[in-house]
């Protein structure tokens, strides 16, 4: 357990370098939010735009630990590959949980302030899940490539391959619709949406393991 | 004999490379220095003693157990070393006090900072703002604070200047001094095995070539320079390796009170390990 959050330590480490940026950008967001939160009493769009512009940072992670070669050095410590890899994922969940955490808390406090009252909250909460669960999804695709082709040789590859999965989706969402059209005439979008974190929560949760096993079969078959 | 370190027959194929049945035994209380070119095999050996890459024959044992099978509380008594490798340069030196706190159950923070002030290593800069010698201070220091008992060096004298060199030669020495530790080097720098190595193991394109007692050198081996002229009148078999240099020749005996008994007229002197590796490489 020690280990693990010596090198969770060590990631966060990496986010000090750039602290300056951190809170310029977290002043620039409020202010937007206020500007935003005149016109709408939801706080989505503040949430989304913490979790987007914060969560997805822990890639630099890879990037200051690829150019330190730091994974050599690590595995002649007693650190497993397992260990590493899953220290990682643990980061990336982490950073995007606390990211969009944060800006649920600050856009609600700002809506608060400036409105007096907010909209729906069980709505929007619904909605920063399923942002925050379409960005475990792109997370949870790059790693993997990361970890296959490194950050630099990779990045194509992060864009590409989530975009094609995301288009086979769609080709067999339209496919379906197409052959058997009464499915969409039977699907309750509303009823959908109430459910949907549930419906997050299970493909967080197969994200993660899937993505994690995939990392982690590169990597152990990795020479370093 | 008590080994920390034996590597048995290693083998290695790349499609353009191969490290051929490389043995290494490391006895409790030694110092090895693996010497060789650059591209010879040295790091191929230290990262396959690291389990860092797999190996296609040959068994690696520590502490005389095989090196893939090794507990944590095994891994924790190694101290490793990399020329090319270590945290990130954003990092201070506490910072990785904290982190290697993490990682090593005994770890000798008491220590870390004594010999941080020792060394005279600011413990508030990032390491990006490290000369590379005050850099190789942090990561020899890592590598001993947790009183590990076998010790992995790649070319742990890389970028130090003299007065450092002297002093790491002196804690690598004090580190064998209580007979149950001991160092597995690779190094460039000859100079430094000189006075720290009990057995020199040279690689050349994947293979050893020579692997002597530090004491059998300096008995044994002997480099004599000669002129064109002299060099004529020596015969083929009594020298091992002969080298052309600046209109002289030199060339490499063993064993040299032989030679001096056939041509008692010719002065031969001790080799330091640099010529003894460039005759041996380069020599005919």
């Amino acid at each position: 357990m020690n280990t693990i959050k010596g090198l969770l330590l060590k990631d966060l480490y990496v986010f000090r370098n750039f602290k300056g940026n951190i809170i310029f950008s977290a002043f620039m967001f409020i202010f937007l939010i206020t500007i935003g939160s005149i016109r709408m009493d939801m706080f989505t769009v503040g949430s989304i735009l913490f979790l987007i512009f914060f969560g997805m940072n822990s890639i630099s992670s890879f990037s200051y630990d690829e150019n330190a070669d730091l994974d050599k050095y690590l595995l002649s410590l007693p650190i497993t590959k397992k260990e590493i890899v899953l220290s990682k994922y643990l980061f990336v969940f982490l950073n995007s949980f606390i990211s969009i955490l944060v800006g649920i808390l600050v856009s609600f406090i700002i809506t608060i302030l400036v409105k007096g009252k907010v909209g729906n909250i069980g709505d929007s909460l619904r909605i920063c899940f399923i942002a925050f669960t379409s960005v475990s999804f792109l997370m949870c695709a790059n790693v993997p490539c990361i970890y296959k082709w490194g950050v630099e040789k990779g990045r194509m590859q992060s864009v590409i391959i989530p975009a094609l999965f995301i288009f086979l989706l769609g080709i067999f969402g339209s496919l379906l619709l197409l052959l058997f059209p009464q499915i969409y005439l039977n699907i309750d979008l509303l009823y959908v949406f109430k459910i949907s974190p549930y419906i997050c929560l299970i493909l967080n949760i197969l994200f993660y393991i899937i993505s994690y096993l995939i990392s982690y079969k590169i990597f152990l078959n990795k020479s370093i | 004999m008590e080994y920390n370190l034996e590597v048995i027959n290693l083998t290695k194929n790349y499609q353009d490379f191969h490290l051929q049945q490389i043995n290494i035994k490391l006895p409790k209380g030694k110092i090895i220095g693996l010497i060789g070119e650059n591209g010879s095999g040295k790091t191929t050996t230290i990262k396959s003693i690291l389990n860092l890459m797999t190996y296609d024959k040959g068994n690696i044992k520590i502490f005389g157990k095989d090196s893939r099978n090794l507990t944590k509380q095994e891994r924790e008594k190694i101290g490793v070393v990399l020329d090319d490798s270590f945290f990130s340069p954003i990092l201070n030196v506490n910072d990785i006090n904290k982190l290697m706190k993490d990682f090593y159950s005994n770890w000798n923070e008491k220590f870390y900072y004594e010999t941080i002030k020792k060394f005279k290593i600011p413990d508030n800069k990032p390491l990006k703002e490290f000369s590379s010698g005050m850099k190789m201070k942090i990561k020899v220091l890592c590598a001993i604070a947790h009183e590990p008992k076998l010790l992995i060096l790649d070319e742990p004298t890389n970028g130090l200047d003299p007065i450092f060199r002297y002093e790491i030669v002196e804690l690598f020495n004090n580190f064998v001094s209580n007979g149950e530790n001991s160092i597995l080097m690779t190094t460039h720098i000859t100079s430094d095995l000189e006075h720290l190595a009990d057995e020199v193991i040279f690689i050349n394109d994947g293979n050893i070539i020579l692997d002597v007692l530090k004491d059998k050198i300096d008995s044994e081996y002997g480099i004599v320079e000669l002129l064109e002229n002299n060099f004529n009148n020596i015969k083929k078999e009594d020298y091992l390796k002969c080298l052309k240099y600046k209109n002289e020749w030199y060339i490499l005996v063993n064993p040299k009170y032989e030679f001096q008994k056939k041509y008692p007229k010719l002065k031969v002197r001790k080799p330091n390990l640099e010529e003894l590796m460039l005759l041996l490489v380069k020599g005919e």
